[in-house]
């Protein structure tokens, strides 16, 4: 909706500043009016600057005036606890903001080194083609993820005795699979998984990666 | 999959009946207005004060230069103003130094946050497009069943080893040559207390007590040991530094089962053509 994005300076420009003020004020007073209705909490707006002679009030001075009586019936702890002027307001905003932006970075890194990993297992890359920088990043995410498998499997195999069929049901269908031979011969890694992915395309068989033929 | 919101809609200018729609609200408006408040004094010079009361009696309020001052300025509202040039009153309007940087600095950060924004959403995307549906093992853990959670266990394990082993031929070939690393508290298996000289014959070297390697100060946490990789002399990484010691001391403990074939490999047999080591 915004053509430009403004700087957040002041205008050097005087007549640019006076009309943005113009303007601002206005859509301040509109929100405050929305915030007081929507939500129905008094609240109090005092604007003075070069432009006006005194100082705008709103809602108007009367109303103003309830606030204000309000405001001082308060313990002055409880008036301050959430007092914020420039300092203090732009200070939690930046500390909100590298908040949120620290932990938007570290789930980025958890999602790309996820698709490594899957990159890995359906045979698109292998270990020895991935970013050296990014090698212990993967490991940390195979690491979660064997922890949440291991957890699965835990919640499983004691469910196992409560006798839940579907489990059994998938279990069956999964022996369908061939049985896994250990010592034959190694060959790559992607080569390997590329062959059984084709081979059991081929099968028109579900299971994409044939893991009990995993050679390696 | 969750239905996504209906996006903005239009309000009626009423009081919420929602409670809790109401708290949300009154939260993300003050928030929003206290916002525009600060842009105002920033981009216009002009003092303001903002005194909003939430529904629970709580108040917050915001204030430039602060709010009792400018409150203050109401209350004298209707005595004779003093003779003072309007200008005057503003000499201070632009804002100091220190707001200045600090504007500044917020800019930047929230143009961070914005990229980072874009970039999750991309990798969701990305996510999204690649998943195959006869790719079973890229399902949530959650759905997946005993045989094949047992499965992919086994094979994750095995990735993990590989992604291991290219990790620490990495680290060789950072630091190739060994540092001294006074301070080891696994004891003194090595000679001259803890250099590792490179100029010994390797299968002296593999003499060493491979667990004398983890100087706590060394290891990165739940970094899995490498296996049978005596030529890590040069394994220090000095950017791991004390604080993983609590992680990395919980990792020894698990990992003692590990096989290392100390005595077994040969050089040559160590990763060097980039295939997997013969099970």
């Amino acid at each position: 909706m915004t053509r430009q994005k403004v700087k957040m300076a002041f205008i050097e420009n005087e007549s640019s500043r006076k009309a943005t003020y113009k303007k601002r004020k206005r859509g301040i007073l509109k929100k405050a009016n929305e915030l007081a209705t929507l939500c129905g909490v008094p609240v109090g707006v005092i604007i003075d600057s070069p432009y006006d002679l005194t100082p705008e009030v709103w809602p108007s001075r009367e109303d103003m005036d309830n606030v204000l009586s309000q405001w001082q019936r308060l313990p002055v702890m409880d008036r301050t606890k959430k007092m914020l002027n420039q300092e203090s307001y732009l200070k939690q905003s930046i500390s909100k903001a590298t908040e949120t932006c620290k932990k938007l970075t570290k789930e980025n890194k958890e999602l790309e080194m996820k698709e490594v990993m899957f990159d890995c297992l359906s045979g698109k890359t292998s270990p020895p083609r991935i970013e050296k920088s990014d090698l212990r990043g993967c490991g940390n995410v195979i690491e979660q993820y064997l922890r949440n498998l291991n957890r699965r499997i835990e919640i499983l195999s004691k469910n196992d005795g409560a006798s839940s069929s579907s489990v059994h049901a998938a279990a069956t269908t999964s022996v369908a699979m061939p049985i896994v031979e250990l010592g034959s011969s190694s060959t790559a890694f992607c080569d390997m998984i590329r062959q059984q992915q084709i081979q059991s395309n081929m099968n028109q068989n579900v299971r994409g990666l044939d893991l009990n033929q995993q050679q390696w | 999959m969750a239905k996504k919101s209906k996006g903005r809609q239009r309000i009626t200018m009423a009081k919420m009946e929602n409670e809790s729609n109401l708290q949300v609200t009154f939260s993300k408006r003050r928030s929003g207005l206290f916002k525009k408040a600060s842009e105002l004094n920033t981009l216009c010079g002009a003092d303001i004060a903002v005194v909003v009361f939430s529904p629970g009696g709580k108040v917050y309020s915001f204030g430039h230069p602060n709010v009792e001052n400018v409150l203050n300025r109401f209350k004298n509202i209707n005595q004779p103003p003093l003779n003072q040039n309007n200008n005057m009153r503003f000499n201070e309007a632009r804002p100091n130094d220190a707001i200045r940087v600090m504007n500044d600095f917020l800019t930047q950060v929230m143009n961070d946050l914005e990229l980072a924004k874009k970039k999750n959403e991309e990798l969701k995307k990305i996510r999204k497009n690649s998943k195959m549906p006869v790719n079973w093992w890229e399902d949530p853990v959650e759905e997946l069943d005993l045989a094949h959670a047992k499965e992919f266990k086994g094979l994750l394990e095995k990735l993990k080893s590989y992604v291991t082993d290219e990790a620490s031929k990495h680290f060789q070939a950072i630091f190739p040559q060994p540092n001294f690393y006074g301070g080891s508290s696994s004891g003194a298996p090595f000679r001259d207390g803890g250099y590792i000289n490179p100029n010994l014959d390797p299968s002296e070297r593999r003499m060493f007590n491979v667990n004398a390697y983890y100087n706590q100060n060394m290891y990165p946490p739940n970094y899995p040991l490498p296996y049978g990789n005596n030529n890590y002399a040069g394994g220090f990484v000095p950017e791991y530094s004390l604080n993983y010691m609590h992680g990395f001391n919980q990792y020894r403990n698990q990992n003692q089962n590990l096989n290392f074939k100390e005595e077994g490999i040969s050089e040559n047999e160590c990763h060097q053509d980039g295939l997997p080591p013969h099970l």
